[in-house]
């Protein structure tokens, strides 16, 4: 089954940073946004999102630690 | 390739450098993170079906829903742990779905079976608290950065799996009769499985690497200590028998009985009676695995190539 890396962003409080908080892997984004927020459910969060790594864009360097996470994120 | 030597990596991570990703580590530390996240990995994932089967004991809906919250969050504990090792090289396929029963790394304790209401809430209140024994200690110790964020969650759920353990452990131990009975049954054989997990004694420890590479902060024996300073007196106050006591002269817990020793998991007993036994009994026992753990992986991985077929059709 091929799946892809969906990072997870969330904010616990409205004015709070939207923030990292870990990943699902799924094969596409709606099963992404379920798994997310099924499985990150430890808060009652203010707002959650779901990004596919794939689709990050790296501003300042190519040597990045995400870019390098990019590379393992086809399942 | 990493950018240091193995020497200049363990000292960069003991004076506080955190390791964020493969291009920082050296290949021993890589294989060391690996070895523990596999453990970590495979002890949250066969931990649900353990606790999944035996959900259906519980004695009404709200605790069947609190039961198969712990089962949720034990696969996504699994899932994240998973994800870890996948960023390092490893495939998640394959760990889950592509190994044989007796491959997994998880404890022998979740190769038991629980049978019923009395055993899942001990296995909560002591399989948890072992997990949460080792877990705070590599979110507080790690060296590993991507690790020790991800433990927020896995600590802060880990909590309420124990909190629901021990009420429910209270609950049944004060209405006295067969349900006191059977918690303490289940204590019986419980305590010193968790004691067993923990593993070799520091005198007899090979070297891992783990705390060169501070990817943990205590040793076995001190995790055991820190596991029993929580069990022990829970035990104590709730009037349940628990084979080891505080030794004040030597100013930690002992054991009352030898350890290591045998287990028959048939009839869920540990042969205090027959003496103690070498740690290579332990692992012989350990590789042979336990009851349960066929039918628990095989819950796991049993649609996956069906449906696997449907979709390629
Ligand atoms: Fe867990
Ligand atoms: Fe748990």
């Amino acid at each position: 089954m091929k799946e892809f890396v969906y990072d997870v962003f969330t904010r616990k409080e409205r004015g709070d940073r939207l923030q990292h908080v870990g990943y699902v892997d799924a094969f596409d984004d709606e099963t992404a946004k379920v798994y997310a927020w099924t499985t990150y459910d430890e808060e009652k969060w203010f707002e959650m999102c779901v990004v596919k790594r794939t689709n990050v864009l790296p501003v300042n360097r190519t040597d990045g630690l995400f870019v390098e996470a990019q590379k393992a994120a086809h399942v | 390739m990493s950018q240091f030597t193995d020497e200049e990596l363990k000292q960069k991570v003991q004076a506080g450098y955190m390791v964020e990703g493969p291009e920082d580590m050296t290949e021993g530390y890589r294989k060391a993170l690996r070895v523990q996240l596999t453990v970590q990995a495979d002890t949250e994932l066969m931990s649900a079906p353990s606790y999944w089967m035996a959900a259906r004991h519980a004695p009404s809906t709200n605790t069947q829903v609190s039961a198969h919250a712990i089962i949720q969050d034990e696969l996504a504990h699994a899932n994240i742990a998973y994800r870890l090792l996948e960023d390092i090289g490893e495939s998640k396929e394959h760990l889950v779905y592509g190994r044989q029963p007796h491959e997994f790394k998880h404890p022998y304790g979740f190769d038991q079976p629980l049978d019923n209401w009395a055993e899942l809430v001990v296995a909560t209140g002591f399989f948890d608290r072992a997990g949460i024994t080792l877990l705070t200690d590599v979110h507080e110790n790690t060296s590993y950065a991507p690790l020790k964020r991800a433990l927020v969650k896995i600590s802060m759920e880990e909590t309420f799996h124990l909190r629901h353990g021990e009420v429910w452990m209270r609950r049944l131990a004060k209405a006295g009769g067969e349900a006191r009975e059977l918690v303490q049954r289940a204590v019986d054989w419980m305590f010193p499985m968790t004691i067993e997990w923990f593993g070799l004694p520091d005198d007899m420890k090979r070297h891992s690497g783990q705390l060169d590479y501070k990817l943990k902060g205590l040793t076995n024996d001190q995790l055991r200590q820190v596991w029993m300073s929580s069990t022990v007196p829970l035990c104590e106050e709730l009037g349940l028998n628990a084979p080891a006591h505080w030794d004040d002269e030597k100013g930690e817990y002992v054991l009352d009985y030898p350890f290591p020793c045998q287990y028959d998991a048939v009839d869920k007993h540990w042969a205090f009676d027959e003496g103690e036994i070498s740690w290579d009994a332990v692992f012989e026992r350990w590789k042979g695995r336990g009851p349960m753990n066929e039918i628990y992986v095989e819950s796991v991985q049993r649609s996956r190539m069906d449906v696997e077929r449907w979709l390629a059709a």
